[in-house]
């Protein structure tokens, strides 16, 4: 990156001196991320990844930092094609499947084909940049809302060939060919081989998309610079503008979608040949939206970006699967929240006394007018939770009583945020608080697969909130 | 090519007729533009100036008639062809690449050129014609002014190093003073070897530092003639001077 600062801006300047002033581990933080280079973070990312199964021999977190690699590299794939070119591409992750597919007829007895990876794997780029293509040519003619619509049609389309393709009746075959193995998928897959080495355990896996993702960061962080990569910000940034200064816009247009297609095909078949199988149902929409997910978390043509935002969306909703972790993400974002976003701080500390006051009052009440409405608190493994529960009051019918909070809770959160007067506002956020923690108790860590989503859709919101434009994304500068 | 004298036809429309859908824009508009010329394009709003400029790039195709360029028929080349050849355009609202640095869209003028040490001096002349630019190299094109905007767009523009500039009303929302210094720039630009053809409303300005000037009113050239002789037509001045 070039230092160069004539002619700094004045708000770059600005930003530079706050930077250079920040204190503690933040200013540390800032200061040493400006001063790494970018291939300097690529050794730490590569370093830190492969130190993993040193420390840890859990195949469930290496399982988790493997998905998290390919989801990366499949989310590079459409940050070249969303973030770089600005096309609304959704169909993307039929490229994934077309991947995978091929993976399958190349690596398998359903076809009786089997090619080792290393050779299989450019037929397989050059296939899926080549329908990458296809789709692309006559999509490009149309501009935003309609590509995405469009696209997201060739997305449907492939699950639903893939469902339905089992009885085709073929010139030279006397009965119907089976042609993808139908709802139940391909199975068998042979391993991935790569010049002689098999890989056969997660962490071979997990090695190699680790790699992968590596070395798709290098090319696509290259492209980006390249004259091409710089041809597709002006198109994203003003088509009329860029194609009154020569730019081919077609030709660039389709560039992006053959190239983010092969990307995507290329990850289909490292996800296909770690799954073993490939099933329609892997290529769907939930997909899609994880990816997209992605890259907009992350900030919308952001390489760091991509890998902050895969970590997030794919360990997140994997890590809150256990309870007790989850109790204590949620009182800890509790925590860091009221910190961040009350001032002064010794306000902070007052509320969470009178908060634990209104609780030992509210308990006393109850149990002098009903002992027999209060249920023994559960205990579990968590310290955190296990205090929180012998001081709250769980009702017997925790359910439903749950339910009527959680309505309660929304009313009181959208009073709270009308109130101007700080000392009213501390005062409303006492019961408040304690209905949350009651909602959290009763309702939401009884139900850790609603919770989890639950969990991931307030992360997305309050993320877009501080940072609309992701959390590494530039901000766009528009014209007006 | 054609010579007139002896002056060289750098740009030629022949009865040219442009279509929004059904609409007839341009009816059967022709002129010419000698190298080495300051012309200028006068017209009310919604004249068909734009639509002009934008047939000449090849952004819009004309249904009829031809676009002759350095001797060459090139209505049916695509813009990109055009640029290659030698046009560049200034176009209407300055159309800059906002969240690309001063630097970055200066480089997308050159986005055809493959000539490393011409386009470094081009670059050097520009910042020279420009010291503005140079201060604010790494500024976001969109954080400019409105009159840097304006320095910004042209300076993109003959980063291709045009044998023919197109300028859309680059007088546009800029302050009178700055007008003035912009058409100054632009004589000077002019006066260094490059063929301009200029849109402009402000047609006073225009006419002070133009050659010649054509008139167009609803897609069809009115008049033409040199630009003192249109400063002083009578006509012109009731329409446009308004004096
Ligand atoms: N893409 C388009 N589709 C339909 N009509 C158009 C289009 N572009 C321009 N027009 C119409 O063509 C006519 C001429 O437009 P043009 O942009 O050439 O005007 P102009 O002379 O540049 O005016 P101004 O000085 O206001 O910029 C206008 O009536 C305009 O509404
Ligand atoms: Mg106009």
């Amino acid at each position: 990156m070039s230092q160069n600062k004539i002619g700094v801006d004045q708000w770059v300047e600005q930003y530079d001196q706050r930077v250079n002033k920040a204190k503690g581990l933040q200013g540390f933080i800032a200061r040493t991320s400006q001063r790494l280079p970018p291939w300097g973070w690529l050794i730490v990312l590569v370093a830190v990844g492969a130190l993993l199964p040193v420390i840890t021999q859990n195949n469930f977190a290496i399982r988790i930092a493997g998905n998290i690699a390919l989801m990366g590299t499949l989310a590079l794939g459409l940050n070249v094609v969303v973030g770089y070119a600005g096309l609304l591409d959704l169909g993307f992750v039929a490229f994934y499947g077309i991947g995978a597919y091929t993976y399958a007829y190349l690596s398998s007895d359903f076809s009786g084909v089997h090619l080792p990876t290393w050779v299989s794997l450019p037929i397989i780029i050059v296939i899926s940049a080549l329908f990458g293509l296809v789709l692309g040519s006559p999509s490009l003619r149309l501009l935003g809302d309609y590509l995405a619509i469009v696209t997201l049609g060739f997305g449907q389309i492939f699950v639903q060939l893939m469902t339905s393709l089992t009885r085709v009746s073929l010139p030279g075959h006397e009965r119907p060919v089976d042609l993808t193995g139908g709802p139940n998928g391909i199975i068998n897959l042979d391993k991935l081989s790569l010049f002689g080495f098999t890989a056969r355990t997660v962490t071979d896996h997990y090695l190699i998309l680790l790699v992968v993702l590596a070395v798709a960061l290098l090319v696509i962080y290259h492209l980006n610079r390249s004259r091409i990569g710089r041809a597709w910000r002006a198109l994203r940034e003003d088509e009329l503008a860029a194609e009154a200064m020569g730019m081919p816009t077609r030709r660039l247009k389709l560039q992006a979608f053959a190239i983010g297609a092969a990307v995507a095909g290329f990850s289909g078949a490292l996800f296909a040949g770690w799954q073993g199988s490939v099933f329609p149902a892997n290529f769907d929409t939930t997909l899609l939206i994880s990816v997209y997910a992605i890259i907009v978390l992350g900030g919308l043509g952001s390489l760091p970006g991509v890998v902050v935002g895969s970590i997030v969306m794919v360990a997140a909703p994997d890590i809150l699967r256990d309870v007790t972790l989850a109790g204590t993400l949620f009182y800890v974002g509790v925590l860091v929240t009221l910190i961040g976003a009350i001032r002064p701080r010794w306000q902070t500390a007052l509320l969470i006394g009178l908060v634990v006051v209104f609780g030992v009052i509210v308990r006393l009440i109850v149990g002098a007018l009903d002992a027999q409405a209060l249920a023994e608190p559960q205990l579990s493994n968590s310290l955190i939770t296990n205090t929180v529960r012998s001081w709250l009051i769980i009702p017997v019918n925790a359910t439903i009583i749950g339910n009527y909070a959680f309505g309660l809770l929304i009313l009181m959160v959208l009073g709270v945020s009308r109130i101007k007067h700080s000392v009213w506002r501390l005062a409303a956020l006492v019961p408040t608080l304690y209905v949350l923690i009651f909602v959290w108790e009763t309702r939401l860590s009884q139900e850790p697969s609603v919770t989890r989503l639950l969990f991931v859709g307030v992360l997305l919101i309050v993320l877009m909130i501080y940072r609309p434009n992701g959390l590494l994304g530039q901000k766009r500068v528009e014209i007006v | 090519m054609s010579n007139n004298g002896t002056k060289t036809t750098l740009l030629r429309l022949e009865d040219i007729n442009t279509y929004y859908g059904p609409i007839h824009i341009l009816q059967g508009v022709s002129l010419e533009v000698f190298a080495g010329e300051l012309v200028c394009l006068l017209g009310g709003n919604a004249s068909g100036k734009s639509t002009t400029l934008k047939t000449i790039l090849g952004i819009v195709k004309p249904a009829s008639g031809r676009v002759v360029f350095n001797g060459e028929a090139i209505q049916n080349q695509p813009t990109g062809y055009r640029v290659e050849r030698g046009m560049a355009v200034v176009p209407e609202n300055r159309r800059i690449f906002g969240s690309m640095s001063v630097l970055e869209n200066l480089e997308m003028g050159a986005f055809l050129r493959h000539d490393r040490d011409g386009i470094k001096a081009d670059f050097e002349r520009i910042l020279g014609l420009f010291p503005r630019l140079k201060e604010r190299l790494h500024q976001l094109g969109g954080t400019l002014s409105g009159g840097e905007q304006q320095m910004l767009a042209m300076g993109r523009a003959l980063m291709s190093r045009p044998k023919l500039l197109l300028m859309d009303e680059p007088s546009m929302g800029l302050a009178p003073k700055l007008v003035e210094q912009n058409f100054e720039l632009i004589q000077q630009v002019n006066q260094q070897g490059t063929t301009v053809f200029m849109v402009e409303q402000n047609a006073n300005m225009a006419l002070s530092i133009a050659h010649r000037g054509y008139v167009v009113q609803t897609g069809r050239i009115v008049l033409a003639d040199e630009a003192k002789n249109l400063l002083d037509n009578e006509q012109l001045r009731k329409a446009y001077l308004g004096r």
